[in-house]
């Protein structure tokens, strides 16, 4: 028999705290449900997780540098140039399929190319040069923003390249073609990160520095790799931005970092342990994706669907918040 | 439950074995001080091997060079005879030895089995066995440590000595281990959970497993080990062999280099007029109903388990919490509860437990800590006179026996019990007239241990009223007037050190049954 | 629509509106707050939702793949301002008459020779500014004194006043006095707020501006005296938006549409005009 005195607290209290925000959300599907005829139909289903794909793929990458870093605000682990890589790398396609004539497969060669040096350059900052991942990659963002205006002069380039098409319509065993493609992509990190030895220990070097250094890990090596995987999810994602704009835009990279950064902290309120996970940010884009479409049926203006979800965002992360300092 | 207690007179290591692991002739310089000067230890097989020594004596230092943490200037080890590298932490994992840390060093979010084989994870064609890692690592504890935890907790949900134990598991499970140090692992732990760590240490002991334990517990070390080492000023300057209960003093005499005389101060403090009063405070579900009342020049303590509450009701006393109900006064006047500047504000001092977290600025240098929260006592016009600081914190860093002398040293490259004096100091500056000070000793060596309490003793001679939280018992029953025991958040007694015994105060802490101490 | 937040979105937005409302029509609105992609997403919202007619006012390709889904459900979708195949009509003004007489409007206040910047971010995206740009360009080209000032600027969707002003910042210290004669902006006119606000910031008042839209807050600036913004062809938004939503309601009559119906549009030359224009449109009397 053991002797230790019991101080630890149970695990249902942090079961419950994650049903609440889950609740709210069902909740208010509901409500949009009640009001808008149709949106509870599986062709709207579709079509939120179709609108959900770029911040999803984007939340992959930026999920795997918070798990690896930490999820301390200030010195942990975030990416915030994630979507500008995506958009760097859309330019690079975009200008070489419309205006140089490239094959798609070179244009998108040279796209996922930068997007990996640009992970790369964010992982020689931190790991390297020590800067905090914060300030590093809000440097880094606004260069690649910079970059790809000037492959772009800043100006919209449409396309009709049968790959962007295809991705755009094309369907798989009657899945849209993106969205098996991302789910492929969602289940690959998601084993990855929480199935594999590799992934428990990116958590470990996240979890607690120190005791990752303990247990013989390489902890630079894994905040490297981190920064790079993102820079390839940056590249992938990419393909389905120019897919949904059939084509490349400017400035649409500050509208996907603000989805990614909410989906991915969103979703580590949905998570029993409170910390950032990688289905927690699909299942974030998912909701942050259908909490759009939703507003906009029942008729809500804009700005006023801005202000309620950052409110909502507040609520639910704050709560998660409050949950996670009374239970340690 | 509570286990009964083992006589655990230690098994003599096989009579004759040469030393399994040799640490030889170590030298390590830091900028500015020696820190080993051809210190040595030997440790053989089954043997559990105590290192003693003062704040400062190059113990931890002399465990980073047996981990590959520092390479030392001079100096090699050997491992059953043969010479393993220095300098390379994978080197040393690989030759089996294995650190239980002081400070934890979990992932909070892991679960147990994931806590245990982080690094050496079971893994098949589908990824992470999780079933198979959780069985395995519940299986160990129980077998090996004795101790029933579900492999599927999350360490936040642990208590601290579950947390200890999963620790040690990690650093057992790959069945290598051939050599465990141990660096104060008691320090959090109630007497009860010290008994059961130390059942588990007896284990490996019996498994032939070598362990070295670094403790400023002398009591702990006399009943455990089976030889112990002193180190001073980075030498060996005794190796004590066999040990037994009765060589605390001869260790003491050891470590401090001359005798210390009495630990305790001669009591000459006179309860004056009454300073704090604890009106009904409550805070659910950490106490509840707690009153108390505190003169000035007079020395109260609190005693009371991890979980007791206590530590929750020093942080509602000195502003870091807010009690839910009930009342605060200091001189008959209400104090506005959850603000430290409104307490500091009507006199009050706290020297914190958790020094590395919330009492040291680690990268201002000691001059800077000291007198951080007494700026206007050597300032003009809002201008630091770095000369009179400088002097100042000089003066209270020899009072107080902090070493390194220099009061430039960045407080970061202290030892830990240096740490925990430059903290005092600091309360001490600012000319309170109410201390709470939580865990005032903790990593501090027995001389600065007598030389803080005769601080104590001195500040309550001078007026100020005294607040010490502890979980030392012996401490309280030498330091203190009166001492209040917390039990599941009440105050279920109140003693005086005429009327108890350690074994009396112990019990009271743990409810009654007298779960036996940790005789001193 | 894809955004409400300057004049002319917001009156072809009310126009349709008020007329669909008049004519006795629910109205579904959603906003893109001037943001293409949003804009276009927005119409998945119309699928779910099941409308009868879907009216989209501006929008770039992104759009294409959204109208040819409503199609495909058998929901008929008319534009504003943006051509495509899977519409039933689009309305919008008379962009070719708008490019010829902007351009020669330019051509005049620049005495038919000098240096001109373009504003032109849209040519190759939107339909409507590739026609307004392109056709003030075949005018210029009669006019060999005249100089396109190379590479073009690319305005901002959003924020385009405060976007304009800081490039234009940056154009005139890369073209001191004497090297550069007029500033285009070739589609729309906000981003010439921007525009003569950095010429004035900069005393460089000698260089002509001219854009096309002519809302009431341009026309102020043209109505001003001694104003740089010497031309401008104003539309009538709010006029576009409603005869958008009779199309609509001609269309389930059984009448028969023509792909574009097309929308009058008031040429404005220097402050006098610039002033009838503003009482004409409704908007107020200037002084
Ligand atoms: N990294 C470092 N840089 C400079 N000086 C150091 C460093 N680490 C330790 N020292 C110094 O070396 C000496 C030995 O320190 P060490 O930490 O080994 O002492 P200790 O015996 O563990 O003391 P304690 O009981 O207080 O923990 C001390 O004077 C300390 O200030
Ligand atoms: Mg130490």
């Amino acid at each position: 028999m053991s002797a230790i005195l019991a101080i630890g607290r149970p695990q249902l209290k942090s079961a419950f705290a994650s049903v609440v925000p889950l609740a709210i959300f069902l909740a208010l599907l509901g409500y949009f449900g009640l009001r808008a005829p149709g949106f509870l139909e599986p062709a709207t289903l579709i079509l939120i997780l179709k609108q959900a794909i770029p911040t999803a793929v984007l939340g992959l990458g930026l999920s795997i540098v918070v798990i690896a870093g930490g999820d301390d605000v200030v010195a942990g682990g975030i990416d915030l140039s994630v979507p500008s890589i995506a958009v760097l790398s859309a330019a690079i396609i975009a200008d070489q399929l419309a205006n140089h004539g490239s094959a798609a497969v070179t244009a998108v060669a040279l796209g996922f190319a930068a997007a990996i040096a640009a992970g790369a350059a964010n992982a020689l900052l931190v790991t390297r040069v020590g800067m905090t991942p914060l300030l590093a990659t809000l440097a880094t963002s606004t260069a690649y923003i910079g970059l790809s205006k000037v492959v772009t002069a800043n100006r919209r380039i449409d396309l009709s390249d049968p790959l962007i098409v295809t991705l755009r319509d094309g369907s798989i065993l009657g899945l849209p073609l993106g969205l098996a493609i991302a789910t492929g992509l969602a289940v690959t990190a998601h084993f990855a990160v929480h199935r594999s030895r590799w992934g428990l220990r990116l958590q470990a070097v996240g979890g607690n520095r120190d005791a990752a250094e303990i247990a013989g890990l390489k902890v630079r090596r894994f905040l490297a790799q981190s920064f790079l995987i993102a820079g390839a999810f940056g590249g992938a994602a990419s393909l389905f931005v120019l897919a949904r704009g059939s084509g490349s835009t400017p400035g649409v990279a500050e509208t996907l970092l603000m989805e990614t950064v909410l989906a991915t902290f969103l979703g580590a309120a949905f998570s029993p342990r409170r910390v950032v996970t990688v289905w927690g940010a699909v299942l974030g884009a998912i909701l942050v994706s259908a909490l759009s479409i939703g507003f906009g049926s029942v008729g809500v203006d804009v700005f006023w669907t801005g202000c309620i979800k950052g409110g909502l965002i507040l609520i639910v992360v704050a709560a998660s918040a409050l949950a996670r300092r009374s239970g340690t | 439950m509570t286990a009964p207690v083992l006589p655990l007179t230690p098994v003599s290591p096989p009579a004759g074995a040469s030393d399994f692991l040799v640490l030889e002739a170590i030298s390590k310089g830091f900028p500015g001080v020696q820190a080993l000067d051809g210190a040595g230890l030997g440790v053989r097989a089954g043997e559990i091997h105590g290192v003693v020594g003062e704040n400062g004596a190059g113990k931890s230092t002399l465990i980073k060079v047996l981990a590959g943490v520092y390479r030392p200037d001079a100096g090699r080890i050997l491992l059953n005879g043969a010479e393993i590298e220095t300098g390379s932490p994978d080197a040393v994992q690989a030759a089996g030895v294995r650190f239980i840390h002081q400070e934890l060093n979990l992932v909070p979010h892991f679960t147990v089995a994931e806590t245990i084989f982080l690094g050496q994870e079971l893994s098949g064609p589908f990824g992470l066995r999780t079933g198979a890692m959780r069985r395995a690592a519940e299986a160990f504890l129980k077998d090996s440590l004795d101790a029933a935890i579900a492999g599927n907790r999350l360490i936040a949900d642990l208590g601290i000595a579950e947390r200890k134990l999963v620790q040690i598991a990690r650093a057992l499970i790959d069945g290598k281990a051939r050599v465990v140090v141990f660096d104060e692992p008691t320090a959090p732990l109630s007497h009860t959970e010290i008994e059961h760590l130390f059942r588990a240490i007896d284990a490996l002991a019996r498994r032939g497993i070598a362990m070295i334990y670094v403790s400023h517990y002398l009591s702990e070390i006399t009943r455990i080990c089976h030889r112990v080492s002193v180190l001073r000023n980075g030498r060996n300057v005794g190796l004590v062999d066999p040990v037994g209960p009765d060589d605390a003093d001869r260790l003491i005499s050891l470590m401090v280099g001359r005798d210390i005389g009495d630990l305790y101060p001669k009591r000459n403090h006179a309860a004056a007029a009454p300073w704090l009063k604890l009106t009904s405070l409550s805070q659910s579900p950490h106490y509840a109903d707690v009153d108390l009342e505190l003169r000035r020049g007079e020395i109260v303590g609190l005693a009371g388990l991890i979980g007791s509450g206590r530590e929750e009701l020093v942080d509602t006393i000195v502003g870091l919490a807010r009690p839910a109900s009930g009342s605060i006064s200091i001189d008959g006047r209400p104090l506005r509860s959850g603000s430290t500047a409104a307490a500091a504000g009507r006199g009050l001092a706290h020297v914190p437990r958790d020094r590395r977290n919330d009492g040291l600025v680690l990268a201002m240098n000691v001059a800077d800590n000291i007198n951080l929260a007494s700026l206007e006592a050597v300032s003009t016009g809002g201008f630091v006179r770095r000369g009179a600081a400088t002097t100042r914190a000089q003066q209270s860093a020899e009072a107080l026996d902090i070493r390194p002398k220099t009061v430039s040293t960045a407080a970061r490259l202290l030892s830990g019990g240096n740490q925990q004096k430059v903290v005092l100091a600091r309360g001490l500056a600012t000319g309170a007239s109410l201390f709470v000070l939580d865990e005032p000793t903790i990593g501090v060596d027995v001389g600065a241990k007598a030389e803080i309490y005769a601080l104590i003793e001195r500040l309550a001679a001078e007026g100020a009223a005294v607040l010490v939280s502890s979980s030392d018992p012996a401490e309280l029953l030498g330091l203190c007037d009166r001492i209040l025991v917390l039990l599941r958040g009440r105050i279920v007694a109140e003693v005086t050190p005429e009327t108890t015994d350690l074994d009396r105060l112990v019990a009271l802490t743990t409810g009654g049954d007298a779960a036996g101490g940790i005789a001193a | 629509m894809v955004g409400t937040q300057h004049f002319w979105d917001r009156e072809a937005f009310n126009g349709a509106v008020d007329k669909v409302k008049e004519l006795g029509g629910e109205v579904l609105p959603v906003d893109g707050g001037r943001d293409n992609q949003v804009h276009a997403d927005n119409h998945d919202i119309f699928l779910t939702n099941k409308v009868d007619a879907v009216i989209s006012i501006l929008g770039d390709a992104a759009v294409e793949p959204k109208f040819k889904a409503l199609q495909e459900k058998g929901i008929p979708v008319f534009t504003v301002d943006h051509l495509s195949p899977y519409a039933i009509n689009n309305t919008t003004s008379d962009n070719y008459y708008i490019g010829t007489t902007i351009g020669r409007y330019l051509a005049d206040s620049l005495g038919g020779k000098g240096k001109v910047a373009f504003f032109n971010a849209f040519e190759g995206s939107l339909r409507i500014c590739g026609i307004r740009a392109q056709l003030a360009k075949y005018v210029l080209k009669d006019y060999p004194g005249i100089e396109i000032v190379q590479p073009e600027l690319a305005e901002a969707f959003a924020n385009a006043p405060e976007d304009a002003r800081k490039k234009t910042l940056d154009l005139l210290t890369q073209y001191p006095k004497g090297t550069l004669d007029a500033i285009h902006v070739a589609c729309w006119d906000q981003p010439a707020i921007g525009v003569v606000q950095a010429l004035e910031e900069t005393g460089r008042t000698e260089i002509k501006v001219t854009a096309v839209d002519a809302g009431p807050d341009t026309l102020e600036i043209i109505a001003e005296k001694d104003s740089p913004f010497v031309a401008n062809i104003a539309q009538q938004p709010r006029k576009i938006g409603s005869t958008s939503a009779e199309n609509v309601a001609k269309y389930f009559a059984g009448q028969k549409l023509l792909p574009q119906t097309f929308v009058d549009v008031i040429p404005v030359k220097g402050a006098e005009e610039a002033k009838k224009v503003y009482a004409e449109l409704g908007y107020g009397k200037l002084n």
